[in-house]
């Protein structure tokens, strides 16, 4: 079986700022993402956690995202953008699909 | 001193403090998300209706106009007067203070709650006009600090990927506002006679499900505290305290000038010494994304919430029969 070499981005950002962070994706041109929600965690000195929060307004998400290089790296530019701001964590990685055509 | 008693043994109260008690102690005990936004969504349709179905039987006079301008000014005037105190008394930076103060302005529809039960229990009278009020003191504030944040600084290009009109969305569309304005004026439109059918499920149940609700914000309240309280200097800490009272002064002085009932006053001073938890934070991560949610979260939900619900209620309800003889 034959697998072919692309790029997984993953981005832990705060679940108010998603869309921002989606519309960035959509305009670099991949071609798909999926956004997972994110329990609890720690950063910055600060715990956080769904339950302590009625707002939601401190919820993260996780997304996730494969697609060609140069696209990421596009995209890339826009996130260090958004992260300037938003808290979140942004991470490469190389991963292998089976199906290239799909991204 | 009745008053303060029967407040503070009511159930809702009680259950608060089970809540905080719970979460302060580590207990797992957890309300399931999902069912405490169904209880959010049903509260707000409960208020929205009741006040509806009030307002219909009386009409629109200058009085209520008054009333409902008076709640506008106060939510644009308040964060003001709180981003000087926090300015001049603690050590938070231009965007923090304009953040907290967003929620000073704003208001807090569960302590409004609270305070409609305790100004029921006082034997006072008060107009559904006043959930109108609550309404519209949701957002204003929010514009006031975002006028002080951005004061003094050189004009920012937006975040990547932001949408215009994103932000008056977030602030005029949200959740909380759609359901309880949507609900008032269905009341409104329906009347007593159109809503009695459906008032075994948003009357009778009304203080069971504020109880369940009271619970799960008691243990959101408690574990933002225990995670939070770091953020906190002595100095906000105070600030959460002392800025419920300064508003409820302001507050008073305009039902006092208004010649309002003392019901109606003592549910304005609620609604100005209160502080939202639900409505501003959301707009906040949108809007001011540099503030620092631990301060203002914790100060609004961990501080000034008990606060209120405990000890400020039945001292509002004082003072609005103090100022209206």
């Amino acid at each position: 079986m034959q697998m072919h070499n692309k790029k997984r981005i993953e981005l832990i950002i705060e679940k108010m700022a998603h869309k921002r962070a989606c519309r960035v994706l959509e305009a670099a041109g991949m071609t798909g993402y999926t956004v997972l929600p994110a329990m609890a965690g720690y950063g910055g000195g600060n715990r956080w956690n769904r339950e302590t929060d009625i707002s939601a307004s401190r919820d993260m998400v996780v997304i996730v995202s494969i697609g060609d290089e140069d696209k990421i790296a596009e995209a890339m530019l826009q996130i260090s953008d958004i992260l300037g701001d938003h808290i979140g964590v942004v991470s490469l990685s190389s991963v292998e699909v089976l199906r290239p055509d799909r991204f | 001193m009745d008053v303060a008693l029967s407040t503070l043994l009511s159930p809702i109260i009680l259950f608060f403090a089970l809540g905080m008690g719970a979460a302060l102690l580590r207990s797992q005990m957890s309300v399931p998300e999902a069912f405490a936004k169904g209880l959010a969504i049903y509260l707000m349709m409960a208020i929205g209706l009741k006040g509806g179905v009030e307002m219909s039987k009386n009409p629109l006079t200058l009085d209520v106009i008054l009333m409902l301008l008076a709640g506008v000014v106060l939510s644009f005037a308040l964060p003001l007067i709180a981003y000087i105190f926090l300015r001049v008394t603690s050590k938070l930076s231009q965007t923090d203070a304009a953040a907290t103060a967003a929620h000073y302005g704003s208001i807090s529809i569960v302590t409004f709650v609270a305070a409609t039960e305790a100004v029921k229990l006082s034997g006072l009278d008060s107009s559904g006009h006043m959930v109108a009020v609550a309404a519209l003191m949701e957002t204003p504030a929010i514009i006031t600090a975002l006028i002080l944040a951005h004061r003094g600084q050189k004009r920012e290009k937006p975040v990547a990927g932001s949408e215009q009109g994103e932000l008056v969305r977030e602030v005029a569309l949200n959740a909380s506002i759609v359901v309880l304005v949507g609900a008032l004026i269905i009341g409104w439109i329906a009347g007593e006679e159109g809503t009695a059918q459906v008032s075994p499920f948003f009357v009778d149940l009304f203080q069971g499900v504020l109880c369940l609700f009271l619970l799960d914000i008691g243990l959101s309240a408690g574990r933002g505290l225990r995670q939070g309280w770091r953020q906190l200097s002595v100095a906000t800490v105070g600030f959460g305290i002392y800025m419920p009272l300064v508003s409820a002064i302001l507050a008073s002085g305009i039902g006092f000038a208004l010649g309002a009932s003392a019901g109606d006053v003592a549910l304005l001073i609620t609604l100005a010494a209160s502080a939202s938890y639900i409505a501003v934070p959301a707009a906040m991560r949108l809007a001011l994304p540099k503030a620092n949610p631990s301060v203002y979260l914790t100060l609004s939900l961990g501080v000034t919430f008990p606060f209120n619900v405990t000890i400020g209620i039945p001292i509002y309800i004082f003072l609005a029969t103090l100022v209206t003889g």
